[in-house]
């Protein structure tokens, strides 16, 4: 039965995976708001993080999507990784505290750790010189950004808290169903 | 361990700038994730305008202002060109008639109409120091405008077709009847001495016949709107429409001479003879048949200030 559900939650991971990598890739460089686009691999990390809690892959996850972030910019490999992984690790621990299902908890911590990733990303961006201005940096790429990047991550905030709740894998807290939303992977 | 990597993969990057081996995988995956790329910029394409006005609405006052200003430089521009470009296709038509009918000519600008209400004419930007002279005809790429009856040496002045003393001879294309083309103080442009025996209708074309040695044969004049041949007249009452309309010329061609092909053979004269005796024999006052000859001559009117042949 666990094995089942392993193979379940696996392929849901790549499922969802799949999907954020093409929206970032396709949709994301077409909405903007501003100078600022949705970050998608932050949703992937999030929802990851959602449904894993505190593991090591919800940081390898993180490092991972970060990764391809950078390599579909034009930006310094390596800057969103290594945001994304301490936000992995982060929004992991803060799963392990919240209840399943529980919407707002889950959209309060994302929103949070997109601005959080969106300031330390411009502010680094700023740092190497890719941009000059700080204005520009904070209230014309890296709000909007976390923005866009909170509205991607609603739909899938609901479905986490809807719908998935019901079924038997997902949820990454202590009340979650079976051993697949905890330490366990 | 992935902060670690993070770090120092971004400390390589960073040192390596534009190239190296990270660039090469960057560049490896940009590859092959196009295909996603091209498939959602064309997905997305119908709502990008959405994100325009986002766009839009996060400019700032500076922004708009400097957009603003940079659009009505542009609009200036596109008037500008737009004018240009009209302005060459009208030389271009000119060249091209020019070329079409081998005409010695002289390229000149309309620079302002009649100064007084009682005569048909327009102003010329070049005169005698052009080698312009008084005699000259003037055409446009549509067609026959006037012939210039003065010039100063900076200066010519046009008189229509259009205007009362203007005659000059002209035929329908067709049917090669001959006449005279007269102005008239109300504008209209009539087609006389054309006898009742030819066949002038609706929609001929009338061109310049080449008598007289003024205008080159075969240029296009107008056409004929109305033909009324009224019970016992000689000629026929011909209302003609000219194609040049000098309110919308602005460059005309001063044909400055003739080649002997352009000019009436004495075949087309002795046709125009023909058609003159044709035409006073059907009526009864043949005297005034033999006083308007057609081949009377382009700029017949008489009139003293040299024009006339």
């Amino acid at each position: 039965m666990q094995v089942a559900n392993r193979n379940r939650k696996a392929r849901a991971t790549v499922v969802l995976a799949v999907l954020c990598l093409v929206l970032q890739l396709a949709l994301a460089p077409n909405v903007a708001l501003g100078n600022g686009r949705a970050n998608f691999a932050l949703v992937f990390t999030a929802c990851f993080a959602l449904a894993h809690g505190a593991a090591r892959s919800t940081v390898v996850a993180g490092f991972l999507s970060g990764l391809l972030f950078d390599l579909s910019s034009t930006s310094p490999i390596g800057l969103m990784a290594f945001c994304l992984t301490a936000t992995g690790y982060v929004l992991g621990q803060s799963a392990r505290e919240q209840a399943v299902g529980d919407l707002a908890s889950s959209v309060v911590s994302t929103a949070a750790a997109s601005l959080a990733v969106a300031l330390v990303y411009h502010l680094a961006m700023l740092l190497v010189g890719q941009t000059s201005s700080i204005i520009d940096a904070l209230f014309l790429r890296a709000l909007p950004t976390a923005l866009l990047t909170l509205v991607a991550f609603l739909p899938f905030a609901y479905y986490f808290s809807r719908v998935r709740t019901h079924g038997p894998s997902l949820g990454g807290g202590r009340h979650s169903s079976g051993s697949l939303g905890g330490r366990g992977l | 361990m992935c902060l670690v990597v993070s770090i120092a993969l971004f400390t390589l990057s960073c040192q390596s700038g534009g190239t190296g081996p990270l660039e090469a995988v960057r560049g490896a995956f940009q590859t092959v994730t196009s295909p996603v790329r091209s498939l959602g910029a064309a997905i997305t394409a119908p709502v990008r305008g959405l994100g325009n006005i986002f766009s839009n609405l996060t400019a700032d006052q500076a922004t708009l202002s400097e957009l603003q200003d940079e659009v009505d430089e542009l609009r200036a521009r596109n008037a500008e060109l737009e004018e240009d470009a009209s302005s060459a296709q009208r030389l271009q038509d000119l060249l091209d008639l020019r070329d079409t009918n081998d005409l010695q000519s002289v390229a000149a600008r309309i620079i302002s109409g009649s100064t007084d209400s009682w005569s048909s004419t327009v102003t010329l930007d070049k005169g005698s120091s052009s080698g312009l002279s008084a005699g000259m005809p003037v055409t446009t790429s549509s067609g026959v405008i006037g012939q210039i009856v003065s010039c100063s040496s900076t200066t010519s002045t046009v008189r229509l077709l259009s205007d009362e003393s203007s005659s000059i001879s002209a035929m329908v294309q067709s049917s090669r009847a001959q006449g005279m083309l007269t102005g008239s103080a109300s504008g209209e442009v009539r087609l006389e001495m054309v006898s009742t025996s030819q066949e002038v209708t609706t929609g001929d074309v009338i061109v310049t016949s080449g008598l007289g040695g003024v205008f080159p044969k075969g240029l296009p004049i107008g056409e004929v709107v109305s033909v009324t041949n009224n019970p016992g007249d000689l000629y026929l009452d011909i209302f003609v429409e000219l194609y040049a309309d000098t309110s919308r010329s602005e460059e005309v061609l001063v044909i400055t001479s003739l080649t002997e092909d352009q000019r009436a053979s004495s075949d087309d004269i002795a046709e125009a003879d023909a058609q003159e005796r044709g035409g006073a024999s059907t009526g009864d006052d043949d005297d005034s048949a033999d006083d308007q000859a057609p081949n009377a001559g382009d700029g017949s009117d008489g009139s003293s200030d040299g024009t006339g042949e």
